[in-house]
């Protein structure tokens, strides 16, 4: 098996490579096939690894593979090592499976674009640098992972380069995951610093006899990791980049802005828990930073008109949840919700570019509507798929994942009652915004016609992802009602489990309570927007100017450029030869400067060579005599 | 002297009678090519006889020469160089209607000599294999006489060479009235015994005056700017790689046997030299316009880089080596594209004749491109990987200072290299086709061994490993 | 001991020589001057081995004679030298119609 691995991200490097050389040259079908077949194949390693995986842990719980030693100079050594464990295990399963049927899904939505060469080169390059970035088994492979995928987003998201807006999104995009990317930078420097090393199994063991729990160092350099998270999983205040980053086409925001990218943080944090653990005030942070990016995202997506802005505001509070769940050491259930949202974040964003593909590029919800009758198959998933993501109880993935968070937010010894509440009041506004979208969209009257039926190989894919959506969490259950937990044991072999307050009350109370909250969102929902209500109630102006509000992302955007980018541009303006230029210039007015003398000295004339010669003897024989 | 000792020397032997063997073809009026064919093949008889004798290594050969793995390495460094100088030697000296014949007695003479510095033990060996190397080479280096500054570059480099050997010789003579001995590690033993006394130390001074001025160190350096450029493009590359290694190899064993780390004041005075040579080279290079003598200004500054190895003492042996193997096969390459460049009356110099060469020949702008990348030390080109260990035994041995120079003259350095590459990258002038009179065989093996030569260095750079493991292995063999 | 002797009589040929070498523009000249700088390398190599000699020779032992040995050596290379340097210098007249040195100024900068 260990031979294996390398395969796993070699095959969508090579799809890459061909693509970027005879992609341009090539028919559209072989694209389609070197493309999407490269993932796919991938995705049967992965799955063969994975049942290896299962029937017999490898020893130390981990397969590992030494791809390419750099070199080895006495203490120091530079090697490409990738390394496959259990937590490793469920990334590289999402990004293969979940990319694999987003492939098969573009190969068909692509098909009349130009540029579908261009497309499926960087979804290739994307996928390669994600599995780089979850098998890396040291944090300078990972770093390189890191900004495989930012780059890849960036290509994504400015795919349609002619709009302008396009471009300034994904510039955008760039720049603020980039705060997050020195951060993370600094980190690694500080912990190899501190560690002399940056292999993660080294940082795991040496962390706790290096560090006091606690300490100045620690805090400092997990604080640092969890601004680079929080920059690639856009969580507050770092979450801005992340409803522009829509403007990409929908597989892209399916598979990097949704299922895996976006959840890179997620993973960072899971993969040097032994670090954050050391840090009780950092766990705490990330606690909070969840909770609070959950119910602004959360607010923020029950005001918008755009289909996918929707979806991008509910994917960046789903994160929150995760983070919430990371933050209070409920490390299995996070990446659950990790695993069962990319199924069905995935599926709502490929079904909702379905319908837009379908409605003439029409993007704002109210001008969709009764879509119910006119595509069913669409209808049928993306219903899956809303449930999901509002967690109906027992019926849907989503439910099994955010009962464990809203539980151990209370009950795990990191959890206090205020992140319950807040993680409770974000269950209702899912449910909220859920039904607000299912109803609009898919009930009442068709405000645009439909003009094209989505093809069969959209559709499959759509099926398979609603499939797992309804399923997936069937794995996991709650310990008062199954004893089955085959993800949370699976997980356990690298995440610890999760510690737990004494003295808790049951369980089914608080099961009783998110049921009720749920519905109760699903039930108001419907009130509010089923016919024709929806439009009158937003009217009176209290109401509107918090939509308004709510709309501009609680207008994030406009702070930062009062905050930041004016006086930039304002330092920029009054600095324009500033000292730092002074500095360059002197740099180099010295360069050639010294050049000019030296240069006197090379005349030609041999005698002065010679000068030189003997002028070099003195000054060693002088320096001999001083000494 | 037993057999086992004969057999030991026999790659050596083998070059000695390499010389022998042109002159005798020269004799029986041979023509150029049979010469060149010849003579490639008995390069490849020293490489055979080396790997012949391998495994009667290390053998010493008292009192004179020493044969172990450091002198394997450097040899085999050595006799790959010359196998790639030859090869470019060829094409430049069919066109220019020279009598190219005698030309291979002296570069196999001069190789003899590079080939005797790394087996000497012995102040008269290394001697002996010096002056080899420095007759032969001022008779090369003067070879195309007609062209006036091929004479001037020669009498320059004639004069210097001779007046530092004066020196080189009244340091070993005090070295020798100190210690009463010729052998380097006899010399080693009576200063471990009884210390160093002033003119022990001004011997050294005057011998590291000579070795400054073979490698082409600051302040001994300004000779090597205009002997680069007068000289036969391929004599140049040799005196860039060959020479230099050779000079370079008796330097470490010198060094090792007198324990030359352990004495403060040496230390001192070649960290000076070490710091003036990367800032003087760099900045030299900064403006230069002919490429030749940027190369040389180069060189000052990469054998500067080498010497932070050097100071490193044994743990920078092997960074050395693989440095020295990076260095030479890029400046061979870059060397290659001089020559093939190089028209009949002139060498290809100037670097406005390299504008847009991209766009006509691709493929040599390509090699010279990474010969170029190398030099610079961007990665995955052998020069990052080979600065990058130099850097790495730097620092472990605390040497901060040179660290930081070595870093910032690096960052100097990639201006002139760069601005080489946007040149060969510009929109072309209108120039006339080159050309081309001899046997396209030939053109096609320069071309492969370029080629060869652009992957070699790639290879370093990614796999270095592979490389360093082994230097490492043959450095045990003492 | 008279080795001090003759340390200074090599040491002053050997400056003689260095200040010819600095202070004449004619190539030839230069060039002997740097064949007088050998010659008293070798004077002082003879003295030296003489001086070890004598020394081993007091203890019983035989060494010392390298010095007289590097001598010979020291002759022939330095008759090589000449030949091949005397040559290029005799190359340099057929071209500059010159043996001075200042005219050697092509290659710069």
């Amino acid at each position: 098996m260990n031979s294996l691995l390398a395969y796993i991200p070699a095959l969508p490097l090579l799809g890459f490579i061909i693509l970027s050389l005879f992609g341009r040259r090539s028919p559209k079908p072989v694209i389609a096939w070197v493309g999407a077949g490269t993932v796919c194949l991938a995705a049967l390693i992965t799955i063969a690894v994975g049942v290896a995986f299962m029937q017999s842990t490898p020893a130390n719980g981990a397969y590992s593979q030494l791809l390419w030693s750099w070199f080895r100079v006495g203490a120091l050594s530079v090697d490409i090592n990738l390394r496959v464990d259990a937590l490793t295990l469920v990334f590289i399963f999402i990004i293969t499976f979940v990319g694999a049927l987003i492939h098969i899904y573009s190969a068909f939505f692509m098909w009349h674009d130009r540029d579908m060469a261009r497309f499926f080169a960087s979804m290739n390059l994307f996928v390669c640098s994600m599995l780089l970035l979850v098998m890396a088994d040291n944090l300078v492979l990972l770093y390189l992972g890191w900004e495989g995928v930012g780059l890849c987003s960036y290509l994504l998201i400015g795919f349609w380069y002619e709009v302008p807006s396009n471009s300034r999104a994904a510039n955008k995009a760039f720049l603020i995951t980039r705060i997050g990317d020195t951060a993370l930078l600094i980190g690694l420097f500080l912990l190899f610093k501190e560690l002399g090393t940056l292999n993660m199994n080294a940082i795991q063991q040496q962390a706790p006899q290096h560090f006091t729990t606690g300490s100045a160092d620690i805090v400092l350099i997990t604080v640092l990791l969890l601004v680079g998270g929080m920059g690639k999983s856009a969580q507050m205040p770092l979450q801005t980049w992340l409803p522009d980053a829509m403007a990409g086409p929908s597989p892209v925001s399916a598979l990097i802005h949704a299922a895996t990218m976006v959840t890179a943080g997620v993973y960072l944090i899971a993969r040097m828990h032994g670090l954050f653990l050391l840090s009780p005030v950092t766990m705490a942070i990330v606690a909070i930073v969840g909770a609070v990016t959950l119910l602004v995202a959360g607010c923020s997506a029950l005001a918008q008109t755009d289909i996918k802005r929707i979806l991008a505001y509910s994917t960046i509070s789903q994160i929150g949840y995760m983070f919430l769940a990371l933050g209070v050491g409920a490390w299995s259930a996070a990446i659950f919700h990790f695993f069962t949202h990319a199924f069905f974040k995935a599926l709502l964003f490929l079904a909702a570019g379905v319908v837009i593909e379908a409605l003439h590029h029409e993007h704002n919800i109210f001008r969709m509507g009764g879509l119910r009758k006119r595509m069913p198959e669409v209808f049928i998933t993306f219903l899956a798929g809303a449930a999901a993501l509002s967690a109906l109880p027992l019926v849907t993935a989503g439910f099994f994942s955010k009962d464990a968070i809203l539980w151990y937010s209370w009950s795990s010894a990191g959890g206090t009652s205020v992140l319950w509440f807040m993680a409770l009041v974000g269950a209702f506004i899912t449910a909220l915004y859920s039904t607000r979208l299912m109803l609009v969209v898919f009930w009442g009257e068709m405000r645009t016609p439909v003009h094209q039926q989505p093809d069969r190989g959209m559709v499959i894919p759509l099926i398979i992802l609603a499939f797992f959506s309804i399923t997936a969490g069937f794995i996991e259950w709650p310990h008062n009602m199954l004893h089955l937990s085959l993800f949370s044991d699976h997980v356990q072999q690298v995440l610890p489990a999760t510690v737990m307050k004494r003295d808790l009350p049951s369980e089914w109370l608080f099961q009783a309570i998110a049921t009720v909250i749920t519905l109760t969102g699903v039930y108001i929902g419907y009130m509010l927007y089923y016919g024709k209500s929806g439009v009158r109630w937003q009217q009176s102006p209290p109401l509107a100017a918090t939509r308004d509000f709510f709309f501009s992302g609680w207008k994030f955007d406009q702070l930062y450029n009062f905050l930041f980018v004016k006086p930039f541009l304002f330092l920029t303006r009054v600095n324009k030869s500033d000292v730092i230029d002074k500095l360059y210039n002197g740099i180099a007015q010295a360069g050639l400067r010294l050049n000019g003398w030296f240069s006197v000295s090379q005349n030609g004339s041999l005698r002065l060579y010679i000068v030189g010669v003997l002028a070099g003897i003195l000054f060693i024989i002088t320096l001999q005599l001083l000494l | 002297m037993t057999n086992l000792q004969l057999l030991a020397l026999l790659p050596f032997m083998v070059l000695a009678t390499a010389a022998v063997v042109v002159i005798l073809l020269i004799a029986f009026k041979q023509s150029h090519t049979v010469i060149q064919v010849t003579g490639f093949f008995m390069m490849c008889a020293v490489v055979l006889a080396m790997w012949f004798v391998r495994d009667t290594l290390p053998r010493e050969v008292p009192p004179l020469l020493v044969v172990d793995g450091l002198a394997a390495l450097f040899t085999g460094l050595i006799i790959f160089s010359v196998l790639v100088v030859g090869l470019l030697s060829y094409i430049y000296f069919e066109e220019r209607e020279e009598n190219p014949k005698e030309y291979y007695i002296l570069l196999f003479l001069a190789t003899l000599g590079a080939a005797v510095l790394t087996i000497s033990r012995h102040f008269i060996s290394f001697f002996i294999g010096l002056e080899l190397l420095s007759v032969s080479l001022y008779a090369l280096i003067a070879y195309l006489r007609n062209r006036n500054n091929a004479i001037e570059a020669g009498v320059k480099y004639l004069m210097l060479a001779a007046l530092t050997s004066a020196f080189l010789l009244f340091g070993m003579a005090l070295i020798y009235m100190e210690t009463g001995s010729m052998e380097f590690t006899a010399i080693g033993n009576a200063i471990t015994k009884s210390g160093t006394s002033v003119l022990f130390l001004m011997g050294i001074g005057l011998i590291v005056v000579a070795i400054g001025f073979k490698l082409a160190l600051v302040p001994f350096h300004l000779w090597a700017a205009d002997v680069y450029q007068g000289a036969p493009a391929p004599v140049t590359a040799f005196i860039a790689t060959v020479s230099k290694i050779g000079v370079f190899a008796v330097f470490v064993r010198f060094a090792q046997a007198i324990h030359l780390h352990e004495n403060a004041l040496a230390v001192t005075v070649l960290t000076v030299i070490a710091i003036a040579c990367m800032i003087a080279g760099n900045v030299l290079a900064l403006m230069q316009q002919n490429i030749k003598r940027l190369l040389a200004y180069s060189s000052i500054a990469h054998f500067g880089y080498l010497l932070v190895a050097f100071l490193s003492g044994d743990a920078g042996v092997g960074a050395g080596v693989f440095y020295l193997l990076a260095y030479s096969i890029t400046l061979l390459s870059a060397f290659g594209i001089i020559t093939l460049l190089s028209t009949r009356r002139k060498d290809a110099d100037e670097l406005s004749g390299y504008r847009g060469l991209f766009w006509r020949n691709p493929l040599m702008a390509a090699i010279f491109t990474v010969a170029l990348l190398s030099l610079a030390g961007i990665p995955l080109t052998a020069g990052f990987p080979a600065k990058f260990f130099i850097l790495t035994v730097g620092v472990q041995q605390h040497m901060w200072l040179l660290a930081v120079v070595l870093v910032l003259t690096s960052v100097i350095g990639l201006y002139y290299y760069l601005r080489i590459i946007s040149t060969l990258f510009a929109s072309p002038p209108l120039s006339p086709a080159k050309e081309k009179s001899l046997h396209p065989l030939f053109y096609a093996a320069t071309y492969t061994s370029l080629v060869v030569l652009m992957f070699l260095l790639a290879w370093l750079g990614i796999f270095p490993g592979f490389i360093i493991d082994n230097v490492q292995e043959f450095l045990v063999i003492r | 001991m008279l080795i001090e002797k003759y340390i200074y009589l090599a040491i002053a040929l050997f400056c003689i020589g260095i200040v010819g070498v600095l202070a004449r523009r004619n190539a030839i000249i230069i060039f002997m001057c740097i064949e007088l700088m050998l010659n008293a390398v070798n004077l002082l190599l003879v003295a030296f081995s003489k001086m070890h000699h004598a020394a081993a020779v007091a203890k019983g032992a035989t060494a010392g004679i390298e010095g007289q040995l590097f001598v010979f050596f020291i002759m022939v290379v330095a008759a090589a030298e000449v030949s091949v340097g005397l040559a290029i210098i005799v190359m340099m007249y057929r071209n500059t119609h010159s043996v001075d040195v200042n005219f050697l100024n092509r290659l710069k900068h």
